[in-house]
């Protein structure tokens, strides 16, 4: 039903020989492909196999963890410029403000709710509090969760439920309007019913940004997916969506 | 990103400043008594006694000390640490509370200033040790040794609970699945296992000891003869910088005092290298 | 099995524990037996009237006000020296180095906690008379000199335990500013610094204690046993360990002897109350970190 045919799709990122090594193991194998803009592609295969790594590659996330090594190409179009990520010119933070992550383990941070939303503008220094205040509700609308929290922003984040949290986070992601967004396995530590609004909440923000989601559920890539590629022995296989 | 520069460079600043301290100190003290070498003084300095009138200052005396009451209070503090950190295993099982309680006042023993027990040994131990000597002051290498060994069992004690909580549950649990007791554990499983770290805690509390000044300052006696015996009174190295009185660096008694630090200096690094090996190669081992 | 050794331990843990805690109990005992009399407003003020010591308008001679009121400014100065350098430099060492020379650091700071800290007195003495000698002729051991040593003895503490707190924050929570495109500093001052905030002030409270009860470094660097209130950051100045060890070697009267108990009595629960609060932390810490880790 979200399907679309993929040769209209115009490519928003673009991988060339990437390559990833953790200690002397290869996770990546010389992996080379584009994605689609507007467009969820979902990552399957088994757990344990570098599919969360390759997530981390396009944030470079990775670059905290000690004893690890990458090679390769990796450049996202950002308007009509095509930037190459690891170029030394990159602005690191600047970069993660476009392209948002959201774990597999919902992490709101011990504040409220509204100042977890207001977080990474925060960061990037915005301090206008009429601004703050009206890009947090629309990112709690976007992420379905203003209904739910509009009447308690003070309350502390950590008090929400499984679910909420995890519309939060999203929500925290969104607010600074990225063009690609990370996901790495959203609902697996949710029940069925949260997992599913959050199935929905995928689909409505196709029109807001890119997205790459790793999952283990393959009944949920196929509600969710516009492309299937599955992560095994370090190389990307393309399945049928 | 200039901001995020500045500021890692303080931070980095911060950390060379306090790495360099310990360079300071040994560096500082190296240059103030090179010239005990230069003349000649450091064979002397290492084999002679302390002779001031005869313009002889060696050390010689205050190394024996050190290591005399050193060795004794490890001697006394070692069983006294070990079986009160045998007993917390012991009771963990089925007087949970009593074990915490052993615990809790070895914890609160670590906070008891060294001028408090030193204040007590004084008009405590002193008098008894004179008494059951049969004369003398009561000021001598035993009442020391036995303050001390007090003083440093605490630091033992932690660390070997710490490194008896190392051995994993599940050869604990082995062992309980054969209704082994707990004494048992304690022998088979526990001991055998947490070697290394009471070598370790060894190491540490004989840096602990040499590097105590109050205790030997305050009821060794201080004397400046090569003590023959446990009821002789002696003076540490450490004691022997407290009670400075020159402060004339041409003189060749206060050069002394350098040599003095750097011997503790160099134990101390000796002790703590020791320690990181043995804990280094232990956890290496460890899967 | 060997039904004899196992008794054996068993026999010899309850002795070596029970010994272990009756020397402690009778050396705490015997300090309160005989030093609770003396604790009285006369212990601090002497014959002079509390409000007058206090508001400053005559002198103590005969109470242990100035040693009490020395500790407080010594461990105030030192501590404030130590801590943000400690702090940073503990910063540094979890968040920024390299692994490599995060070991070689960590070694230094290793050093300077086992130096003896009669050495780290004569440090400071030797290099104020060095400077005497050279470059500032009034220069003469003081406050200032004391607090800078005490800062330096007290400095691995700190480095170790913010380093330590810094560290046991779990990685998921330490990458979720990052994430959002926080830059490195933003994650340490926002996220990582707060949570870490508990086990720092443990430090904190190890290293006022260890200031507290130092008497090693003191004896060497300033402190004398007669110096009134502290005036100034460059003259000497009085100190409860001080005091204690000075009252046992030299006492006076019966009054004097029965003022070195009091003192001891108050240094003894300064520092006990202090410690235990920072192992109370700790353990709290501990706790919390354990719970997190089960799934």
């Amino acid at each position: 039903m979200n399907r679309t045919p993929p040769q209209t799709e115009r490519p928003k990122i673009t991988v060339e020989h990437l390559s990833f090594f953790y200690g002397g193991f290869r996770v990546l194998d010389d992996i080379s492909t584009s994605f689609g803009e507007h467009r969820i592609t979902a990552i399957v295969g088994p757990s344990g196999k570098g599919k969360s790594t390759l997530l981390t590659v396009f944030n470079r996330l990775w670059e905290d963890i000690p004893g690890v090594r990458m090679s390769g190409r990796v450049r996202i179009r950002f308007g009509d410029r095509w930037e190459d990520i690891y170029a030394p010119s990159c602005d690191l933070p600047a970069l993660r403000r476009r392209v948002g992550m959201v774990f597999q383990t919902p992490n709101p941070l011990p504040m409220s709710i509204a100042k977890n939303v207001a977080f990474p503008l925060r960061l990037a220094g915005r301090r206008k509090p009429g601004e703050i205040a009206r890009r947090v509700e629309n990112a709690l609308r976007a992420a379905f969760l203003w209904e739910e929290v509009k009447d308690r922003l003070d309350a502390d984040a950590t008090q929400l439920s499984g679910g909420q949290q995890q519309r939060l986070c999203i929500a925290r992601a969104l607010v600074l309007e990225p063009e690609v967004l990370l996901l790495d396995e959203p609902t697996s530590s949710l029940d069925t019913a949260a997992a599913g609004v959050i199935e929905n909440l995928l689909i409505h923000l196709k029109r807001r940004c890119t997205i790459l989601m790793v999952s283990h559920y393959l009944d949920q890539v196929h509600r969710v997916a516009d492309r299937i590629t599955e992560l095994a022995d370090g190389r990307l296989v393309e399945r049928a969506a | 990103m200039r901001a995020e520069w500045i500021i890692e460079s303080l931070l980095r600043a911060a950390a060379l400043a306090s790495a360099s301290v310990s360079v300071l100190i040994f560096a500082f003290m190296a240059y103030l008594g090179y010239p005990l070498v230069e003349k000649g003084q450091l064979g002397n300095l290492f084999t002679r006694p302390w002779l001031p009138d005869q313009g002889l200052y060696g050390i010689y005396p205050m190394i024996v000390g050190t290591l005399w009451i050193a060795s004794l209070a490890l001697l006394f503090g070692f069983p006294l640490s070990l079986g009160y950190a045998a007993l917390i295993q012991l009771t963990t099982d089925r007087k949970n509370a009593f074990s915490r309680f052993l615990r809790k006042v070895a914890e609160i023993m670590t906070g008891i200033p060294t001028v408090v027990y030193g204040f007590v040994g004084i008009f405590l131990l002193v008098p008894f040790i004179r008494r059951w000597l049969g004369g003398g002051s009561g000021m001598c290498i035993l009442s020391a040794a036995l303050l001390l060994a007090v003083v440093i069992s605490p630091t033992m004690i932690l660390f070997f609970t710490d490194s008896f909580a190392r051995v994993p549950r599940e050869h604990l649990r082995a062992v309980d699945a054969l209704g082994g007791r707990p004494a048992q554990k304690l022998l088979y499983v526990v001991l055998p296992r947490s070697l290394r770290g009471i070598g370790c805690g060894l190491v540490l509390a004989f840096g602990r000891a040499m590097g105590d000044t109050l205790i030997a300052l305050m009821v060794a006696g201080n004397a400046v003869a090569v003590p023959g015996s446990v009821s002789d009174s002696a003076r540490t190295l450490t004691a022997h910088i407290a009670l400075v009185t020159a402060a004339d660096f041409d003189s060749l008694e206060f050069r002394t005092l350098f040599a003095c630090g750097l011997v503790l200096y160099f134990m101390t690094t000796l002790t703590v290298t020791t320690v990181g090996v043995l804990g280094r190669r232990g956890e290496a081992r460890r899967p | 099995m060997n039904r004899l050794a196992e008794k054996m331990t068993v026999i010899g843990a309850w002795v070596c524990g029970l010994a272990l805690l009756g020397a402690v109990a009778v050396l705490l005992g015997y300090l309160v037996m005989k030093g609770a009399g003396s604790l009285d407003s006369a212990l601090l003020f002497g014959d002079v009237r509390p409000a007058d010591a206090l508001l400053l308008r005559r002198q103590v001679f005969d109470g242990i006000f100035p040693a009490v009121a020395g500790t407080l400014v010594l461990v105030l100065i030192s501590v404030s020296l130590a801590v943000p350098a400690g702090i940073a430099a503990g910063i540094y060492l979890a968040e920024y180095c390299p692994a490599r020379t995060r070991r070689i650091f960590g070694h230094f700071y290793d050093i300077l906690a086992a130096t003896p800290s009669i050495v780290i007195g004569f440090f400071g003495f030797s290099v104020t008379i060095f400077l005497h000698r050279t470059l500032a002729p009034r220069l003469y051991p003081c406050l200032m000199v004391s607090a800078l040593s005490l800062a330096f003895l007290v400095l691995p503490y700190l480095i170790r335990t913010t380093q330590m707190a810094l560290e046991g924050i779990p990685a998921g929570l330490r990458r979720t500013a990052p994430a959002l495109g926080a830059t490195r500093w933003q994650n340490v001052s926002r996220v990582l610094l707060p949570r870490a905030l508990t086990g720092i002030v443990s430090g904190t409270i190890l290293a006022i204690g260890r200031c507290a009860e130092d008497t090693a470094v003191i004896m060497l660097t300033g402190v004398v046993a007669s110096a009134g209130l502290p005036r100034s950051l460059w003259a000497g100045y009085e100190a409860l360990p001080f005091y204690i060890y000075t009252v046992s070697s030299q006492y006076a009267d019966a009054r004097e002897l029965a003022n070195g108990y009091g003192a001891a009595i108050i240094v003894l629960i300064l520092c006990t109350v202090l410690f235990s609060l920072s192992f109370l932390i700790r353990s709290r810490l501990a706790r919390r970190a354990a719970g997190r880790a089960l799934p």
